[in-house]
């Protein structure tokens, strides 16, 4: 196929991308929404698959079978603690504005700019080699494809025919016009986004055209292909039954994918920076490893096809280029070239855009802002310097690839490459899923960690590579450094029997993890640490940590810092939506406080990183630095502050309530004072008619001697009744003061016959019912009611009833009655009359202690008002009670109810127990 | 709708399933051909394939509700 051809199609490809790219973040409607969706998302995930994949893996598989799957499986696995570890990610990142692994890891370690830029330096060397593998890739297809013939030695050709010299051009061309545009206040990238979609979609679909064009194309199916490759013993030894064919080696490399499917940097850009929406998560937590599955399923036949049809010196890496070729279809294979330049592009262009972000904010913004001498604390727009810087590293990533590429990777399968990278970015996992999970994590722990996996990492992957590529002599790997065998870089103390990769994977992890938790948990952390710790592991937002910081400064410089590096426009509507959103007038705030000077912190971060935001916003806000002291002071403070309103609150109410019982009180004691003022009156008025009268008729008496014996005798008979009255009377009143001193009336406890006491009751008042005329009916419907008490006592309730009815009754018609019946545990007295009745709401009054009623000033009283007052204290030492309903006769009915009796054992029984509980 | 917790939990059992199934030594209880197909090959497909099944099914379990609740994640 000519080489015009191939180049016209692949340039055509990428202007295609590029279109659809400029058309998302150019037109406004249907494409542009397209980043709005979870498959999109889904599908940009999917740019870990790289032509690794596409290339690499079936030249693996070719190999040894099917150990190139767990790459693939290692990021499912990891997908299932998605909900954990990635969710938390996602809020941690979009919460803080974080736009790269290092900043996350700076931002988590107390917004550490030296721990970003490690963790920069790092991933830039770790991912070196893995675009030098991309590079790699196409060019050794692109030779393949155009049937020079020269694949296995790309490295080899002068420079300017290089085709990897030209894919790294146009590659970088094109990263640089996708990932370093414009800038952003999220670092968002839609077109990107789209584009490496749109490129997924391609690859999958080319790799499985290829697949199905082998297992139905040239063979009958896959069962054909599967039985006639299992008569050649090479391959059916690759899948016999072994007990130990799979070990260290396959569990190391799950891991590695596990882990690098979070901490490469493309994937975080991707996953996390990209991510518009969190619940797109959701979907691509299983559809991503559904795309992953669809892409391998053809990986296996096509690489048993390869070896079976293609000479066994073929590079195993370009076999899906070279089966379509060797069978007469270059169609096909270019539709495998296009496939493989996809993964490989999309890989390049999200890896040196997020490369390019975290070395430009995290190592080389934060040195320039230090350098004093180029002022550009004083410049007022750095955008454009921002967008040359990001552009320069991208070229001198790609850069790097290339050498690497020429001088070192030309004996290197691609998976072997890809694997070196996948342990460098691995060191970043400790830090990254410690931070978000443990609250001790420290900064110097982090430090060590991080570096000291990094050194093993790079004694025993990148230095034998440079070995093996003649850098170094051969001897280092032999012999170790100085013939030293220990410290022999593939057998690192004498652990043999791993491939490399095992083998450093294994003491880098080994030795990462060590030093990170044991300097954690050796060291100290320092105040502002501890809340970044806080922060994060409790992914507290950060606004509600704020007041760790009071920092403030004024709006007017804060905006001019944000503008240099957002631009005037972006920065202004951003200020404008918080201060709408917080309810700040914008137009009239100067003075920012320390949840603004956050936010504008945040807005940079989002830009330039969180370590170098730090560093400009400090430069303008007044800090104050708390130390543990101040801290735990204003800690403390609240708590009090809370703590002191809470008892606040609770006293007020106590006192609420007490006042309410204090009123209450009150209005009961002025009652009863008005009562005692009104008993004094009564008693004095009730004392003093009869003893005037008493004295009236004794004066008429002495003074009249002449008076007929009947008048002597009526008149005598008056002062006897008088003097009767006035000593029931002072009874009455003694045995009320008695009852109301002490509580209780010497009681008789003793069983009583109701009905007796109601017909004794009755007879000794049969002359007073006669005198006024009133007929008695006595109903008894019981032949006997036994309850505990006191005879005397009980009499006296019934007369003082019965007494009232005769009085009240209709004068010359009057009837009442008195009936005695029982229900379930009590008995009931009901004394009732035809007389005026007693309203509603004098039933309660009645019995208080003289409480007449009627109007006191026209009506003679009838009585002295302190018969019912006593007759209610004796029925409730009684344990019974005593009110007032509506006669069927219209007059008033007095209802006494009384409890049973208990039966003769059960008294016997109750009285033992008294006895007993009094001794 | 499925508790979050719940969710999270049913996910972190099938990690523990698939750690379990796709790594030595169960991995070496497999091998030779069923029906002219390698049997491991079936085997990593077909539990990949069930895997992401069941991952499925307990994250689109009443995410329709998740959908339509407001975004409170992102003050």
């Amino acid at each position: 196929m000519s080489q015009h051809l191939i180049i016209i199609a692949a340039v055509a490809y990428l202007i295609l991308l590029f279109a659809v790219a400029y058309l998302v973040e150019h037109t406004g409607g249907r494409v542009s929404r397209l980043t709005g969706s979870s498959l999109v998302y889904t599908l940009s995930l999917a740019v870990y698959c790289s032509s690794w994949t596409f290339n690499g893996g079936v030249g693996r598989a070719s190999q040894s079978g099917l150990d190139f799957l767990p790459i693939y499986l290692g990021p499912t696995l990891a997908f299932c603690l998605g909900p954990i570890v990635i969710r938390r990610m996602l809020k941690i990142s979009h919460a803080h504005r974080i736009t790269s692994i290092a900043d996350l890891i700076g931002a988590r370690f107390g917004k550490s700019g030296g721990l970003a830029a490690l963790v920069t330096i790092i991933a830039v060397i770790g991912l070196v080699p893995y675009i030098a593998l991309q590079l790699k890739s196409i060019s050794s297809g692109f030779a393949v494809l155009s049937a020079s013939g020269e694949a296995a030695d790309v490295g080899t050709k002068p420079v300017l025919t290089d085709g990897a010299l030209w894919s790294a051009i146009v590659l970088t061309v094109f990263a640089m016009l996708f990932g370093s545009r414009s800038i952003h206040p999220r670092e968002h990238h839609p077109g990107m986004v789209v584009a490496v979609a749109l490129e997924s979609i391609l690859k999958l679909i080319s790799l499985t055209a290829i697949g199905l064009f082998i297992g139905y194309g040239l063979f009958n199916g896959f069962g054909d292909l599967f039985s006639k490759a299992a008569a050649i013993p090479d391959i059916r030894s690759i899948f016999a039954h072994s007990p130990d064919r799979y070990g260290y080696n396959w569990i190391a490399m799950t891991l590695l994918a596990m882990v690098a499917v979070f901490c490469l940097p493309r994937q975080f850009q991707i996953m996390v920076v990209e991510n518009v929406d969190e619940r797109h998560l959701n979907r691509a937590l299983w559809l991503f490893p559904l795309y992953l599955l669809a892409i391998n399923l053809f990986v296996l036949p096509i690489a048993i096809a390869g070896r079976m049809m293609l000479p066994t010196d073929t590079d195993p890496d370009n076999l899906v280029l070279a089966v379509p070729l060797a069978s007469g279809y270059p169609i096909v294979a270019l539709i495998a070239f296009l496939g493989g330049l996809s993964a490989a592009a999309s890989m390049v262009v999200v890896e040196t855009t997020a490369l390019s972000l975290m070395v430009c904010n995290d190592v080389v913004m934060p040195a320039l802002l230090r350098v004093k001498a180029l002022g550009l604390e004083r410049k007022a727009d750095l955008t454009s310097l921002l967008l040359w810087v990001r552009r320069l590293v991208m070229i001198g990533v790609m850069g790097l690839g290339y050498l690497y590429m020429r001088h070192d990777s030309a004996q290197f399968a691609l998976v072997s490459i890809g694997l070196m990278s996948f342990v460098a970015v691995a060191q970043f996992a400790p830090a990254i899923i410690g931070g978000l999970f443990w609250r001790g994590a420290t900064k110097a722990g982090a430090f060590a960690g991080i570096s000291t996996g990094f050194l093993v990492w790079v004694y025993t992957l990148l230095f034998p590579s440079f070995a093996r590529s003649g850098a170094l002599t051969m001897d280092f790997i032999a012999h170790g450094p100085f013939g030293i065998a220990l410290l022999k870089p593939y057998a690192l103390f004498g652990l043999q029997g791993l491939d490399p990769v095992t083998h450093s994977t294994f003491w880098s992890l080994i030795a990462n993890v060590g030093c990170f938790v044991g300097v954690s948990l050796a060291g100290r952390q320092s105040p502002v640490e501890r809340a970044h710790a806080a922060m994060f592991v409790e992914a507290v937002h950060p606004g509600d940590a704020a007041q760790i910081w009071r920092r403030t400064a004024l709006i007017p410089d804060l905006m001019s810092l944000a503008s240099r590096f957002l631009g005037r426009e972006k920065a202004a509507s951003a200020y404008a939506e918080w201060a709408a959103k917080r309810g700040l007038d914008a137009r009239t705030v100067v003075q920012a406080d320390t949840q603004t000077v956050l936010f504008y912190e945040r807005l940079l971060a989002g830009v330039i990183g969180a370590a170098s935001a730090r560093v400009l916003v400090d430069a303008i806000v007044e800090e104050e630095p708390l130390g543990v002291d101040e801290i735990m002071r204003i800690l403390d403070e609240t708590s009090r502050v809370i703590e002191a309103n809470r008892q606040l609150e609770e006293k007020s109410r106590a006192l609420e309530a007490a006042t309410a019982e204090l009123k209450e009180a009150n209005d009961r004691l002025q009652l009863l004072d008005r009562l005692k003022d009104d008993f004094v009156a009564t008693v004095n008025h009730e004392l003093r008619t009869p003893l005037s009268s008493i004295r009236a008729f004794s004066e008429i008496l002495r003074d009249h001697p002449d008076l007929t014996l009947g008048e002597r005798h009526e008149f005598l008979r008056i002062v006897i009744t008088e003097s009767e009255r006035l000593t029931r009377l002072i009874n009455q009143l003694l045995d009320l003061s008695k009852i109301e001193a002490s509580g209780t009336v010497p009681r008789a406890d003793v069983p009583v016959d109701l009905a007796t006491i109601a017909r004794e009751s009755a007879a000794a008042l049969d002359q007073v019912f006669a005198t006024n005329g009133v007929a008695l009916h006595l109903e008894i419907e019981t032949p006997s009611a036994l309850v505990l008490g006191d005879h005397d006592r009980l009499v006296q309730v019934l007369i003082n009833l019965l007494g009232n009815a005769a009085k009240f009754a209709l004068p010359g018609s009057g009837h009442a009655h008195l009936t005695l019946s029982r229900t379930g545990n009590t008995f009931e007295l009901a004394v009732g009359d035809n007389g005026p009745g007693i309203r509603q709401k004098d039933r309660k009054v009645v019995f208080e202690r003289f409480r007449q009623l009627g109007d006191t000033m026209n009506d003679k009283p009838h009585g002295a008002g302190l018969g019912l007052a006593i007759s209610q204290r004796i029925v409730m030492q009684h344990g019974g009670r005593i009110w007032i309903e509506e006669s069927r006769f219209g007059g008033a009915l007095f209802k006494v109810s009384l409890p049973c009796a208990p039966s003769k054992g059960r008294r016997a029984k109750a009285k033992a127990l008294q006895n007993a509980a009094v001794s | 709708m499925l508790r979050r917790t719940v969710r999270r939990d049913r996910m972190v059992g099938l990690f523990a399933a698939g750690a379990l199934l796709f790594n030595p030594p169960i991995l070496n209880l497999i091998g030779g051909t069923v029906f002219g197909w390698p049997a491991l090959y079936l085997y990593i497909f077909g539990v990949w394939i069930a895997l992401i099944a069941a991952a499925a099914f307990i994250l689109e379990q009443g995410s329709d509700n998740e959908e339509r609740r407001p975004d409170e994640t992102r003050r």
